[in-house]
């Protein structure tokens, strides 16, 4: 068989079984119960903030922030290291196609039903607010909803990678994977806009895509990312590269570990 | 894709050269030793495996599946290193572990396996379901394997491991779970396999079901390969081990008597008919008894009490 012809009959079985896995259930519930939130919210709006503030806020914070990270890195641990937990990957192994294959038909069905959920999502959660008009005084700003949409899709894609790296590499994924986005993130991602090193994040490439796709006012600019006070638009720089490049070293390096590992031995443990 | 993997009965007859080869193999996992210069080959025969728990019949069976590589040595499946995709669509696994993909029906799952082995989908599914009917699951194929018996599961590992029609086959611990019937079939099916010129590896507790249906034996003690051959064989060669036999007799008591002053006799035990001896091991027993069976008609049949793969295993290993 094929490399592309594995990876995509790898991607197919692993997406039947994310889709039967209860969690996806409970994220669908969240996200609709979101959009729910914020069609209320949008009843009571509080005072100065316009209908693309509230959305931002939620979509940001609830979706970007917190949901989508750990949904992707917990599918992406299940599809990868579940197999190696319970040695079932054995099964995988034995057939005559290549690690590789495997782990990235494993990623690309992650990436591809977090990115649909969390587009769907962040969709739905704008159309809360839409159907709100009172909240848009200058009309409707649809381009937000697809700024978000595409930004929710390209991180789905981002922390997958760094989930499956994880899962290749650690017995304890989902451990190193809060340390990446609770710790690493919060304190890298928020340092001065200027800082180097924040490109080691996901979240600072997506708010910069962001913050080019929307083109916020100064206030929600401030509301949303604290640290950019001292933004400027020649910072935005190329955070699409900056994704790519996270998305590709993290593949690379998670396909290093996973064809080369022996995850039968007793030196792993 | 390529179409459907033909059926195990157009396997061709045995081939000429080793399906699996093991070169001066060892393994290490740090400091600790796993294996230890191991060699040998399969060729189109059955094989048993066996050693007591950690001896190193797990770390065997998955270097010969290439799921673990060698530190020192080679492992070659028909002519290719084991860690080979080649080698891989030439070999057949079912691992000793009870795990599985717990959502899919079992159908679906050896399907997905066979998918992987570049048959196409309906041809998957089609041969899926052949192999698992002749494995005794075709009422059961569309259930959820979570749903299975022990036995159930068993026989759906080994519906992986043969479906896709492999030249070699490792079979770690297959007879677990399974009822008797079941074993029998599948000792029948296995000897079957060997007929048709496919190798067989197979690692069980079950010695007197390995001693059914195995041409030869490996026994493997803590790493390293004790013995080879077939179980008379290893019991002939088991010269100074100290071993039992029954002497049938009309006569015990005079036979015992007569047997006290050789000195291979470390040990009797009288019952109505006949006695049982234990010798030492030493050379000259047997003409002994001759002349005792010829001079006194003493002996009407002399039965080993340990020849069996048991025995063997058990003196080697002590």
């Amino acid at each position: 068989m094929g490399f592309f012809s594995a990876t995509i009959e790898i991607t197919r079985q692993t997406l039947r079984q994310l889709l039967q896995n209860r969690m996806c259930l409970v994220v669908g519930f969240a996200l609709v119960a979101i959009a729910l939130i914020g069609y209320l919210l949008g009843g009571h709006p509080p005072r100065e903030l316009k209908g693309s503030h509230l959305y931002a806020l939620m979509a940001w914070w609830l979706l970007g922030t917190v949901l989508l990270p750990w949904t992707t890195l917990y599918f992406g641990v299940q599809a990868v290291h579940g197999d190696i937990e319970d040695r079932s990957f054995q099964y995988l192994f034995l057939r005559p196609v290549s690690r590789a294959a495997i782990l990235l038909g494993k990623w690309l069905a992650v990436a591809l039903l977090c990115s649909v959920m969390f587009t769907v999502g962040a969709v739905l959660l704008f159309f809360a607010f839409a159907a709100r008009p009172e909240l848009w005084p200058l009309g409707v700003e649809t381009e937000m909803a697809v700024a978000f949409a595409e930004a929710m899709a390209w991180a789905a894609f981002a922390y997958a990678s760094i989930a499956v790296l994880f899962a290749a590499k650690f017995q304890r994924p989902l451990v190193f994977g809060a340390f990446f986005i609770v710790g690493l993130q919060m304190f890298i991602g928020n340092m001065p806009a200027q800082a180097g090193i924040r490109v080691l994040t996901i979240t600072d490439p997506l708010r910069r895509l962001l913050l080019d796709g929307i083109d916020p006012d100064p206030r929600l600019a401030r509301v949303l990312w604290p640290s950019e006070r001292e933004f400027k638009p020649d910072l935005i720089g190329h955070p699409l590269l900056n994704l790519s490049i996270i998305i590709a070293v993290t593949l690379v390096l998670a396909l290093w570990f996973y064809t080369r590992s022996e995850y039968d031995s007793r030196s792993r443990e | 894709m390529s179409s459907q993997p033909p059926p195990l009965e157009t396997q061709s007859s045995a081939p000429p050269s080793a399906l699996l080869t093991f070169a001066n193999v060892s393994k290490w996992y740090g400091q600790v030793s796993a294996l230890m210069d191991i060699s040998f080959a399969v060729r189109g025969e059955v094989v048993g495996l066996v050693g007591r728990n950690g001896a190193g019949k797990s770390t065997l069976m998955k270097l010969a599946s290439g799921l673990l590589r060698p530190s020192e040595g080679q492992v070659l499946v028909c002519g290719d290193d084991a860690s080979t995709a080649r080698a891989r669509a030439q070999l057949g696994f079912c691992p000793d572990l009870d795990r599985l993909y717990e959502r899919q029906t079992g159908r679906e799952f050896v399907a997905w396996m066979l998918r992987l082995h570049g048959a196409s989908a309906a041809a998957a599914r089609q041969r899926a379901g052949d192999v698992l009917q002749e494995l005794g699951l075709g009422e059961h194929m569309h259930r959820r394997v979570c749903e299975y018996s022990k036995g159930m599961r068993q026989r759906v590992r080994l519906a992986q491991a043969l479906a896709h029609s492999p030249k070699i086959l490792l079979l770690d611990e297959p007879m677990t779970g399974l009822d008797p019937i079941a074993r029998h079939e599948l000792a029948q099916q296995i000897m079957t396999l060997a007929r048709n010129g496919i190798g067989v590896l197979i690692s069980s507790h079950v010695l007197h079901e390995l001693e059914a249906m195995v041409n030869r034996v490996l026994l493997i003690h803590q790493g390293r390969l004790l013995a080879e051959g077939r179980v008379a064989e290893l019991r002939g060669q088991l010269r100074g081990q100290p071993h039992r036999l029954r002497l049938i007799s009309e006569c015990p008591r005079d036979l015992a008597a007569a047997l006290v002053p050789l000195s291979q006799v470390v040990g009797m035990q009288l019952s109505p008919n006949a006695v049982e001896v234990s010798l030492s091991g030493e050379p000259g027993f047997y003409g002994a008894l001759t002349k005792i069976a010829a001079a006194r008609d003493l002996v009407s049949e002399a039965v080993p009490l340990d020849d069996s793969l048991a025995s063997v295993f058990g003196y080697l290993v002590g």
